[in-house]
């Protein structure tokens, strides 16, 4: 009789292990997959043109602009962009490969441009972003990070221009800061992050004051349009701060 | 920028005519909002997310002349609550934890219950099993 007690006792503690040992904990959503979309925004200043701080008015015909390493985190606690340093995520989604795309692509009222989608991504709240602007390996901006076309006019002079930058830069960011929050993504549905670029930070803007924080550490349109093919080997990507998020601050390294 | 200050309202009674009005004393959180030259940023955009709902906002408003806003949190949502802040194309965002009393939900194993019961019950089992072993053999 004690045989058999000890024996039924085993077994269901060997059947007990089994079942609760093999289930999961509840915590793991990687079963749980939906789309997660990148996309890259010029924002106004490309799309409807701007007036330089050196009172140049510009417009753009084509902004090529090279990113890689296009990686989206959900952290915990949230990465703070202005700390710096590498972003720990609980969950990352990499979008593979170099990708080209012009920010002045359509009209005015054009949408960010989609650059690309990772369409098994572990839901969740992706809070974090990370890319690097590299160089393209080919198209209209081959050897360049960044290629600016377009016309400025200011007093009776009129500039068509082309300005290449060859730059190379990482970003790595926190959250979007707009009108909406992304990156919150739901089993089965599409949600989207997105890589902003202030092109003001580059131009200056002749809209704001001249000894404004924006204004002072801007290069202006004549100090780029006479950089040599690749741009000023001096000049650091990393206090111009091109890269945001939405509003939001990313770390340049 | 943001730092953040809690402040505790101070109770208040207030006496008129043919009324009485109570108060409650609540936990408010008080934000700071400046830029990085030191700058407040007044009349800022402000936006609260609730920790059970991050995609919709729980309250929306400014900050004064001096870059400050305050709110008081529901404290029956414990969680991250998230404020957004901005202004003419600059933003930040600050989170803060909100515990519901002392309490803190979740197991920090990463384990769930019926696993770490099951462990206990197999270390327990196996105490107990070599005290007896221990205990035959002295017999």
């Amino acid at each position: 009789m004690k045989k058999w007690a000890a024996l039924v006792v085993a077994l269901a503690l060997t059947a007990g292990f089994l079942i609760v040992g093999c289930s999961d904990n509840g915590d793991d959503d990687n079963t749980k997959v939906g789309t997660l979309e990148f996309k890259a925004n010029g924002e106004d200043f490309v799309r409807h043109g701007f007036v330089s701080k050196d009172g140049w008015s510009i417009t753009f015909d084509h902004v090529y602009i090279t990113l890689s390493n296009i990686t989206a985190y959900q952290t915990d606690p949230p990465y703070d962009a202005h700390q710096g340093g590498q972003i720990d995520g609980k969950a990352e989604v990499k979008l593979d490969g170099i990708h080209t795309v012009d920010l002045a692509e359509g009209d005015e009222t054009a949408a960010p441009i989609f650059v690309g989608d990772v369409r098994d991504a572990a839901t969740g709240h992706y809070n974090s972003i990370s890319w690097k602007m590299d160089k393209a390996t080919s198209g209209p901006s081959a050897g360049y990070s960044l290629v600016m076309m377009g016309m400025a006019e200011k007093d009776s002079q009129v500039e068509d221009f082309t300005i290449k930058l060859d730059a190379v830069c990482g970003y790595s960011c926190g959250e979007y800061i707009g009108d909406e929050r992304k990156g919150i993504l739901s089993e089965g549905s599409t949600a989207d992050l997105e890589m902003t670029f202030h092109f003001d930070h580059l131009f200056g803007d002749a809209g704001i004051p001249a000894d404004d924080e924006l204004n002072l550490g801007a290069l202006g349109f004549e100090a780029l349009l006479a950089m040599p093919e690749g741009g000023d080997p001096d000049m650091d990507m990393a206090e111009l701060h091109l890269g945001h998020v939405g509003e939001g601050h990313c770390e340049c390294d | 920028m943001l730092c953040l200050f809690a402040v505790l309202l101070s109770p208040a009674m207030v006496y008129a005519h043919g009324a009485e009005i109570e108060y409650t004393v609540a936990s408010s959180i008080e934000i700071v909002a400046k830029y990085d030259s030191g700058e407040p940023m007044a009349e800022a955009q402000v936006t609260v997310y609730a920790p059970d709902d991050p995609s919709t906002p729980w309250l929306t408003g400014e900050c004064d002349d001096d870059g400050r806003f305050a709110f008081t949190p529901d404290m029956s949502k414990p969680g991250t609550w998230d404020i957004q802040v901005r202004q003419a194309g600059h933003g930040d965002m600050i989170h803060i934890e909100i515990e519901k009393g002392s309490v803190i939900g979740g197991s920090s194993s990463g384990y769930s219950t019926g696993q770490i019961v099951l462990m206990t019950v197999c270390v327990i089992w196996g105490i107990i099993g070599t005290a007896l072993y221990f205990r035959r053999g002295k017999a």
